[in-house]
């Protein structure tokens, strides 16, 4: 269940933002790897949304979406249209599964990235541009995906060590607070 | 609880979403000089100085990550660059012969060729590169105090980057040329076949001169060069013999001949680049008066001039 974020949070997922933001468009979008150009900004909406619920992650990705779509002179609305989506999801899978996986943020990372190529994609093909699609355009989908997949992890580490306390439910603290109501020790371990 | 929680989950989601797709449709319909497209003028405005120290501030981690990638290419581009180097050796040597012989017909004409110091280069840092393949742009820090305007064209030191599209006090939006809007008139370096070069439809990374004569002969490797048309109605933005590209391969699909093209600019390391500000009043403007004021058979661009040259008619 998603509750109102607190104005701590807020404040850091903010800052966060606008410092991913700017070192994407000033750094990282500028050293390609292996063809393509790793975009950070769909990890870190759908990190946030993953740590923080579908509310905080929907409006981060309008926010964001909307501070890459007016730095770069894009199409206003196209990024924060699928940023938003991804957020949302994001926020969803936490608040329906609540995934404790160790992989869990690299999947997410994956279809995050994945999702956001293919949105971009999507709303571009509705707008009109003249890009039919060929394979050159699924390799760069391809490759993106595996390229946001490799840095799904770090960029993970940061976010959770960005917003640290401040998280409403932090995983890690809910573990052990279930160790704890049972006596730190399992079920096996009791037999 | 549960249920208002979910109401307002789902009125949160709803109200981003149609918000989007408003700000979309209103800024996709607008004209250039709409009010978003205002809005996001001043926004750069603002940002433009803070993304300006940021870029230079993070230049030392941007160098770190591209030097681990330009390590792992050396070779492989050093080994190719000593085989075209020698192969390019001879054809060198024919193409100064014809130069000498080209800017000796020119100065029948009056006319030399213009040096890209008559186009008043301004320098301008890179400060932002969109990492979507859908926008093929960078923006500048430079603007309209230093003299940029729309439709300048953009060279950096390995050829043609691309063109100003949009201009503000704190900088200005580049098209590269790889961008969908983009279009430019070239020719193959040795045959006067001009055609138009344009992005590869699908292959954001590949360029496509098309309209080319279909008797033209394009070998692997030659260079494309803009072909500096200036007189209506084929106006070209775009000084001649500016590099565009190397042919890599031909395609003979329909009554005209097209060429696949790769880039010669890097244009994922795009550092420091050059505006060519022409001004009214400069030498490349009164040179391309004087060549849209010659007379009727010679108009249609300096690709027809240069033919005129080179056979001494018309004069």
């Amino acid at each position: 269940m998603s509750t109102s974020p607190s104005p701590a949070l807020l404040a850091r997922v903010a800052a966060l933002s606008v410092a991913i933001v700017f070192f994407q468009i000033g750094v990282v979008s500028e050293v390609p790897l292996f063809g393509v150009t790793v975009d950070l900004t769909p990890l870190l909406v759908a990190f946030v949304g993953l740590l923080g619920g579908s509310l905080l992650g929907a409006a981060t990705g309008f926010a964001v979406g909307l501070l890459v779509d007016l730095t770069l002179l894009q199409t206003l609305g196209v990024t924060s249209l699928v940023f938003t989506l991804i957020g949302y999801w994001a926020g969803r899978l936490r608040e329906l599964r609540d995934p404790q996986a160790a992989l869990t943020p690299l999947l997410v990372g994956a279809a995050a990235a994945a999702a956001a190529l293919t949105g971009y994609s999507l709303v571009e093909f509705l707008l009109g541009v003249d890009a039919p699609v060929s394979l050159e355009l699924l390799r760069q989908i391809i490759l993106g995906t595996i390229v946001g997949t490799i840095f799904a992890l770090p960029m993970y580490a940061i976010v959770r060590r960005a917003l640290g306390g401040a998280l409403p439910e932090d995983p890690r603290r809910r573990r052990r607070r279930r160790a704890y109501t049972t006596g730190g020790l399992s079920p096996l371990t009791k037999a | 609880m549960y249920d208002k929680t979910v109401r307002r989950r789902r009125a949160v989601l709803g109200l981003l979403v149609v918000l989007s797709l408003l700000l979309l449709t209103a800024y996709f319909g607008e004209a250039p000089n709409g009010r978003l497209h205002a809005v996001q003028r001043d926004f750069l405005a603002v940002v433009s100085p803070i993304q300006d120290g940021a870029n230079k501030a993070l230049k030392p981690v941007r160098d770190l990550f591209g030097w681990f990638g330009d390590t792992f290419s050396a070779k492989g581009q050093r080994d190719e660059l000593r085989r075209e180097i020698d192969k390019l050796r001879p054809q060198l040597i024919a193409a100064q012969a014809k130069e000498r012989t080209y800017e000796q017909l020119l100065a029948l004409y009056h006319l030399e060729r213009l040096g890209l110091s008559d186009y008043h280069p301004v320098t301008a840092t890179v400060i932002g590169q969109s990492p979507n393949i859908w926008y093929q742009r960078v923006a500048i820090d430079k603007g309209t105090p230093d003299g940029v305007r729309v439709n300048d064209p953009v060279v950096n030191a390995e050829g043609l980057v691309g063109r100003v599209v949009a201009v503000y006090p704190d900088g200005a939006q580049v098209d590269l040329i790889t961008d969908s809007s983009m279009g430019v008139t070239a020719r193959i370096g040795t045959s006067s076949a001009t055609g138009l070069v344009v992005p590869k439809v699908g292959e954001p990374n590949v360029l496509l001169m098309r309209y080319l004569p279909p008797n033209t002969v394009a070998t692997k490797g030659e260079l494309v060069v803009t072909s500096g048309t200036v007189a209506p109605p084929d106006n070209s933005l775009y000084p001649p013999g500016l590099l565009i590209g190397q042919v890599t391969s031909t395609n003979e699909e329909s009554a005209y001949t097209s060429v696949n093209v790769r880039p010669a600019v890097d244009l994922h390391h795009l550092d420091v680049v050059d505006v060519l500000t022409s001004g009214a009043g400069g030498r490349a403007s009164r040179l391309s008066t004087l060549i849209a004021n010659l007379p009727a058979q010679s108009q249609g661009g300096a690709g027809q001039a240069e033919q005129l040259a080179a056979t001494g008619s018309g004069g």
